[in-house]
């Protein structure tokens, strides 16, 4: 009877402190980075391959919404998980552990990202 | 009246879990999530919960509470409830038996992993062993722990890995006995944690500390830990 019991891991269901929203958006965001190698890597490629090549990987990254687009998306990403990266470190060395502080270091963790974005798309555009 | 909505499985009549609503009078009165149960028991004698002291001191009621963990006795109404709906579901990642009621077999070995008791190798002394009033003060905010799964329920490194990972309540025991001066096992114990699941599946999610009903703090002890096992390596 033991292996027929069932499991309530019915996520949609739970309440997601912010705590832990951040967590999972952190490691979503080094999937999406890792993931976007593929394209930077792809263009990186391309401007080495020559004059030529350098032209097209620099007008796709000037002109073209759809890569400008990713280019924000990844340095967004990038900007995420750099910051809710220092907040394990500096969680890492004790600071950040009760859950006020935790929840303070998660809100700035969003400002920060918001400002980097924004930052990132000003870059971008 | 309040609707009540509850996760049912019987596990000789249902082939799988489902919910199902009450409609229960509180009176307008702002009871516990227990007291509704215990009225809900009035109107079905079939449904199964644990329950026991009623003042958050046995742990026997942790449950899912509108998508929160916490002991169905002190958790008020008036903390949880929205749009006069409450959905009362079991503690999440452990199998469940009936209803409300899990198997906690796997909370308990984790919990059996740490030896949560005082080993000491040097002969007893007369009488007892004593600890000066600051060594007593380190075991504020660990030795409250009343096992009730809670926190390890909410854990998402606890969900994916019941086996292996020690989870929040018995690394937060584990602690408790690592930073007690009269225990003598401190290098043993420390070598039982040392693996890459025991201790380090902790990513400081921290919905241990969000959820404990007692206000304990299992990510604090385990990075005390995590401390103590990179001390000892180097």
């Amino acid at each position: 009877m033991s292996d027929k019991r069932p499991v309530n891991l019915d996520l949609g269901t739970f309440k997601h402190p912010l705590v832990s929203v951040i967590s999972i958006c952190h490691r979503i965001s080094g999937v999406v980075l890792f993931v976007g190698l593929v394209f930077l890597f792809n263009i990186f490629d391309a401007s080495l391959s020559g004059a030529a090549g350098f032209e097209s990987a620099q007008s796709l990254l000037q002109d073209n919404f759809f890569a400008k687009f990713v280019t924000w998306g990844l340095l967004s990403s990038l900007g995420f998980h750099f910051s809710a990266g220092m907040k394990h470190l500096v969680m890492d060395f004790g600071h950040g552990e009760e859950i006020d502080s935790a929840n303070m270091a998660a809100k700035f963790v969003i400002a920060l990202t918001a400002l980097l974005a924004v930052l990132a798309g000003v870059w971008v555009w | 009246m309040l609707t009540v909505s509850i996760y049912r499985y019987h596990p000789e009549l249902d082939e799988k879990p489902y919910m199902q609503d009450f409609q229960v009078d509180t009176g307008g009165k702002d009871i516990m999530v227990l007291d509704v149960l215990n009225l809900l028991k009035i109107q079905d004698r079939g449904l199964a919960y644990r329950r026991s002291c009623r003042e958050g001191v046995c742990g026997s009621d942790g449950m899912n509470i509108n998508g929160t963990n916490g002991l169905a006795c002190i958790t008020p109404l008036s903390s949880v409830v929205k749009n006069n709906k409450l959905v009362l579901r079991p503690l999440p990642a452990l199998p469940v038996i009936r209803d409300l009621v899990i198997d906690m077999d796997q909370f308990y070995k984790q919990y059996e992993k740490i030896k949560p008791f005082l080993i000491n190798d040097t002969p007893a002394p007369g009488i007892e062993r004593l600890q000066s009033p600051e060594e007593r003060e380190k075991l504020d905010g660990l030795y409250e722990c009343i096992l009730c799964a809670c926190c390890s329920t909410a854990c998402p490194s606890f969900w994916w890995n019941p086996d292996r990972f020690i989870g929040p309540a018995g690394l937060l025991q584990a602690y408790r006995f690592l930073a007690d001066s009269r225990d003598t096992a401190t290098e043993e114990r420390l070598a039982g944690l040392d693996d890459p699941f025991s201790v380090f599946r902790c990513h400081g999610i921290m919905n241990c500390v969000t959820v404990c009903p007692k206000g304990l703090n299992p990510t604090k002890a385990i990075g005390h830990i995590r401390n103590m096992l990179m001390t000892r390596a180097t």
